[in-house]
């Protein structure tokens, strides 16, 4: 199992929940975050942000799905300009549901 | 050492540090999150008590906002469920106790009672003192 942590802009959240959705993979959690990269942040005329709204979407999926979701979210949250954030991919041990207890995703 | 991801309700978050003081590991991070899982959010049922459980048990994203308006009284639907996601980086040995005593506590049997992940973690620093790994997180 993997653990997938993909920083988006916040306005492409929705598009790429429904993606996901439409894959198969609808559980996710979400949060707000702020962060900033390698242009520390943004200078917009005399005002300098440093730093950004995004939305960081948190999933586990199992291994041999990784690269879908990878990229269905790349391919869905891309503008093609600066910010348009990062994906991790983390290894996940275990997974347990906690209604049944049991160590299943 | 194990960092465990606990994605519970946020009622029984006061009874999951309770029950984690008990066993001796009360270090965690709590944040705010919002989350979903196979049944892609929405628990009217559970949300509104008054609501006849035959009206939706699944509601599915619709792909416009005035469609999806149309079709369902917003105030009674949620595409995410509000929770609390807990963070604790332990021992590899605990592991198993610390899980066992989260899910005794959260279990409802209810859906929506969230997902606890357990993954590997490198390397741990105490910042005030510089201490490393072991040491770090006692």
């Amino acid at each position: 199992m993997k653990m997938i942590r993909a920083f988006i802009r916040p306005e492409k959240e929705q598009e790429v929940v429904l993606a996901l959705e439409g894959a198969g993979f609808p559980s996710l959690t979400k949060m707000p975050v702020f962060g900033r990269g390698k242009q520390k942040g943004l200078q917009v005329g005399p005002v300098h942000y440093d730093e950004l709204p995004k939305t960081l979407i948190m999933t586990v999926v199992d291994t041999e799905d990784v690269e879908k979701v990878v990229s269905i979210i790349h391919d869905k949250a891309k503008t093609g300009f600066i910010g348009d954030g990062k994906i991790f991919v983390s290894p996940v041990d275990a997974a347990y549901t906690v209604r049944t207890g049991e160590a299943v995703l | 050492m194990k960092e465990i991801t606990a994605i519970i309700r946020r009622d029984k978050l006061p009874e999951t540090k309770k029950a984690l003081d008990e066993l001796g590991y009360s270090s965690l991070t709590i944040q705010s999150v919002d989350g979903r899982g196979k049944q892609k959010g929405a628990m009217c049922a559970e949300m509104d008590s008054e609501m006849p459980g035959s009206f939706c048990t699944t509601v599915k994203l619709k792909p416009t906002p005035s469609a999806y308006a149309l079709e369902h009284t917003l105030p009674k639907v949620a595409l995410y469920v509000p929770k609390r996601m807990l963070t604790l980086i332990v021992p590899d040995d605990v592991v198993s106790k610390l899980v066992k005593s989260i899910v005794k506590v959260n279990q409802s049997g209810k859906r929506g009672d969230g997902k606890i992940f357990v993954s590997p973690v490198e390397g741990a620093v105490r910042v005030r003192t510089g201490e490393m790994d072991g040491e770090a997180i006692s």
